[in-house]
């Protein structure tokens, strides 16, 4: 039996072997499935191959990049692709393959090619940006309306991010006194879980959406961060479709993310937003000063014009009042001779009628004494025919009794003394016997 | 009732200046207008130096549920 290998020594043929069947450098395409600083300075990385659906991992390696190299590339490759070197990100790496006896294999990374990741990540970018355009809902925030004044603010931000504070900040003490309402919906700003978490706090303000103007979404700017989790189709989505317009300030300096192209407004950083919403509602309140301005400017002249209208009037007033007294004079001049000449004609008139009449009374007053002396005539001689002295000489006698005429022989009674009067003279008797028959008579 | 938005204001303002500036209006109209427009700029301008205590009460409330 030939004598047993020790571990070590295996592991060293295998380093061996690899050394020698590895002898040079590789450029290498893989994903960052982690990337831990170390203290020391060393960055321990895990490379990745996903397969072709995204879901499994058919190949991964270990890989270490030494803290005289880390020093250098990581600043190099931040500064070239605007993004923080970090895990889910995919890189081009120049790396020696190694073996170590206890610590196996892996990849020492010597140089990086950030072009590479900048022409991966915009390929992710325009694979989302094409997706939500076929989903139609690319453009759907941009084209809300942005209210001209904007004072009700929901932010979603981390609430230790220093970009949240300079946020605030700036929009309380705004220099010309705008008030703002502003609410955190605190939110990850990084790392795993930032979709995710942005996603419920952009819920949460859907829940109660009429109680904002905007959505304003903010994290720190300052050094470069992991931008990759705004390349989200997920959250991109949400956006695009959240019915309030969003305004961004990612606080990064290069490439925009998804999340910046279908916001309603993307600015740099919290510090642009505030300043971005405080300018708008200055804009605002300049248009209400020129309106104002107008109005006040318009109006005094229009004073003053109405003014010198009243001038113009007061002064053409005593010639226009002289006008009217003179022709009012004439009118009632006019009225007076028509008055005299209508009077006098009917003045003439009624002395006529009198004259006339004058003339005619005394004949009228000589025919009435004429008609009435006649009847005055007749009525004396209808009288004269029907005298007691008349009826007394045909015979007719009066008997009185104290003086007074008797008619009725039942007033008589025996012994009363009557007198009798005739045409010529009279007599007296005494009543012997009465009888009220009409045909007898008293003897006498 | 819906509360005059910003938008709705301003609109009116606009529509007042430019009836004024169009110079119809005889002065008695004149004088109402400007009223109507001093009303409507003090109201802009409440809104945005003044702080709203029901609004801010509405979002307090909200926000402690």
């Amino acid at each position: 039996m030939e004598e047993a290998l020790t571990l070590y020594e295996l592991n060293n043929l295998v380093k061996l072997k690899i050394s020698e069947s590895f002898p040079s450098e590789y450029w290498m395409q893989a994903e960052l499935g982690e990337v831990r600083e170390h203290s020391s300075g060393h960055c321990f990385v895990e490379f990745v191959q996903k397969n072709e659906r995204g879901n499994g991992l058919v190949a991964k390696a270990r890989g270490t990049i030494w803290s005289n190299v880390y020093r250098m590339l990581k600043p190099y490759f931040e500064k070239e692709t605007g993004q923080s070197f970090v895990a889910g990100l995919k890189v081009m790496v120049q790396v020696t393959v190694e073996f170590h006896e206890l610590y196996g294999y892996s990849l020492t990374v010597i140089d990086i090619d950030p072009t590479y990741t900048v022409g991966d990540m915009a390929r992710k970018r325009k694979e989302i940006l094409d997706r939500l355009q076929q989903d139609g809902v690319l453009s759907l925030n941009k084209e809300l309306d942005l209210p001209r004044v904007v004072q009700r603010i929901a932010v979603i931000s981390s609430p230790t991010a220093a970009g949240y504070g300079d946020f605030c900040h700036q929009l309380e003490h705004n220099s010309q006194g705008f008030v703002f309402y502003i609410r955190l919906f605190p939110a990850l700003m990084q790392g795993e879980g930032t979709e995710d978490s942005i996603i419920s706090a952009l819920n949460r303000i859907y829940e109660e959406q009429e109680l904002w103007d905007v959505v304003v979404l903010i994290r720190g700017g300052g050094a470069t961060s992991d931008m990759s989790c705004f390349d989200s189709y997920e959250l991109a989505s949400n956006c695009a479709q959240f019915p309030l317009p969003m305004l961004v300030g990612l606080g990064h300096e290069r490439d925009e993310t998804v999340l910046d192209f279908v916001a309603h407004t993307s600015v740099k950083t919290p510090t642009a937003a505030a300043v971005f919403l405080i300018d708008r509602i200055q804009d605002f309140a300049d248009a209400l000063d020129e309106v104002m301005e107008r109005l006040s400017s318009f109006s005094r002249q229009r004073m003053n014009e109405e003014k010198m209208r009243l001038q113009g009037l007061s002064m053409r007033l005593p010639t226009r009042v002289v006008q009217y007294i003179s022709d009012e004079k004439l009118r009632m001049q006019k009225c007076e001779n028509r008055l005299k000449q209508v009077s006098s004609m009917k003045v003439e008139k009624e002395k006529y009628r009198m004259m006339y009449l004058g003339q005619k009374l005394p004949m009228a007053l000589k025919q009435l004494f004429d008609r009435e002396k006649h009847r005055l005539q007749m009525l004396e001689q209808k009288t004269e025919s029907a005298s007691p002295e008349r009826i007394l000489s045909r015979g007719y006698s009066l008997t009185l009794k104290d003086g007074k005429a008797v008619t009725d022989a039942t007033v008589l009674k025996e012994g009363d003394s009557l007198v009798s009067r005739f045409a010529r003279g009279q007599s007296l008797s005494i009543v012997k016997t009465i009888k009220t028959d009409s045909h007898e008579r008293t003897d006498v | 009732m819906k509360e005059q938005t910003y938008e709705e204001a301003m609109a009116r303002l606009e529509k007042i200046t430019a009836q004024i500036e169009s110079g119809e209006l005889d002065i008695d109209h004149l004088c109402d207008k400007l009223k109507e427009a001093q009303e409507l700029i003090k109201f802009c301008k409440d809104k945005l130096y003044k702080t709203d205590e029901n609004i801010q009460k509405i979002l307090e409330s909200v926000a402690e549920k």
